[in-house]
């Protein structure tokens, strides 16, 4: 539509959004950041699917719905498609993102098995730093399905950084 | 002659409605307005009797009054142009393509910041 914005500037908003939330607004309520910061990706998912639907026909089916959050609307977000998409053809799509643009700058834990105690809970509480960064995406498509009248649930699950997958559970 | 313009939201929520006449009418064309979101419904809701049509945006001739033809147009989002005018010589192919619903939406896409 005319108007530009550099990655790398969206980019560092979102760390420090996230940043912000976790560590100063809501500092020891991390479900209640994850919460604004999902409500956040849900109004911007629903205005831009707003914009990414124009010119399109209608879809006739949830799948084509979701389809086009994996090709176009990932396409237009991140330059790039969704890697794989999987479905139990009972309303549960798990979308697999071999290399999520927001988390490529994230630092990859090479910690060993056998750790201590101590460093196990680190690399949990680092799990939980990472997953929070992926509320916002969650929010995202959450907002676009439910603008293309497709009510649902998503959850991220990051096991190998920077691949991410998020399952979308459409409400009966 | 265009006599009547409305956009209706995805919960049949009015919008924008805009009448081009008398103020005398200008009931009448809501009550028309009102009455076409039930053709929009049908029309969604029923593949067989739509055909080919079923996906596309622009829904054509919704149905004729006795002085009015009203035409409509769906966006992905359950967004609803509709249009109501008096001219009996146009053509579904002259709403279409001879960008009258186009600026419309091109209006509303620009006055809500997408």
């Amino acid at each position: 539509m005319g108007r530009e914005v550099s990655e790398s500037c969206i980019d560092s908003l979102l760390t420090e959004v996230v940043s912000t939330y976790c560590n100063r607004f809501y500092a020891n309520k991390p479900e209640l950041a994850a919460r604004r910061i999902e409500a956040i990706g849900y109004q911007v998912g629903h205005q831009l699917s707003e914009r990414y639907t124009m010119e399109r026909p209608r879809f006739s089916d949830h799948l084509e719905a979701i389809k086009f959050i994996c090709k176009d609307f990932w396409f237009e977000l991140f330059k790039k498609q969704i890697d794989n998409l999987k479905t139990n053809h009972r309303g549960t799509f798990v979308l697999q993102d071999n290399r999520f643009c927001w988390l490529t700058r994230m630092s990859i834990d090479q910690s060993p098995e056998n750790g201590t105690s101590e460093e196990l809970s680190i690399m949990a509480d680092n799990k939980a730093m990472q997953s929070m960064h992926l509320y916002f995406p969650c929010g995202i498509i959450r907002g676009a399905l439910s603008n293309l009248g497709i009510p649902c649930a998503v959850s991220a699950d990051i096991s190998n950084l920077p691949a991410c997958s998020f399952v979308i559970r459409i409400k009966a | 002659m265009i006599v009547c313009v409305a956009v209706v939201g995805h919960q049949n929520n009015p919008l924008y409605i805009q009448s081009f006449t008398d103020a005398d009418d200008a009931l009448k064309l809501h009550h028309i307005v009102h009455c076409s979101l039930d053709v929009v419904d049908e029309r969604v809701n029923n593949p067989k009797k739509s055909g080919p049509t079923l996906n596309e945006t622009f829904l054509g001739l919704l149905y004729p009054t006795e002085n009015y033809k009203v035409y409509g147009y769906l966006t992905n989002t359950k967004v609803k142009f509709i249009l109501v005018t008096t001219d009996l010589d146009v053509r579904d192919a002259d709403v279409r393509n001879v960008s009258i619903i186009v600026p419309c939406i091109e209006l509303y896409y620009k006055s809500m910041n997408l």
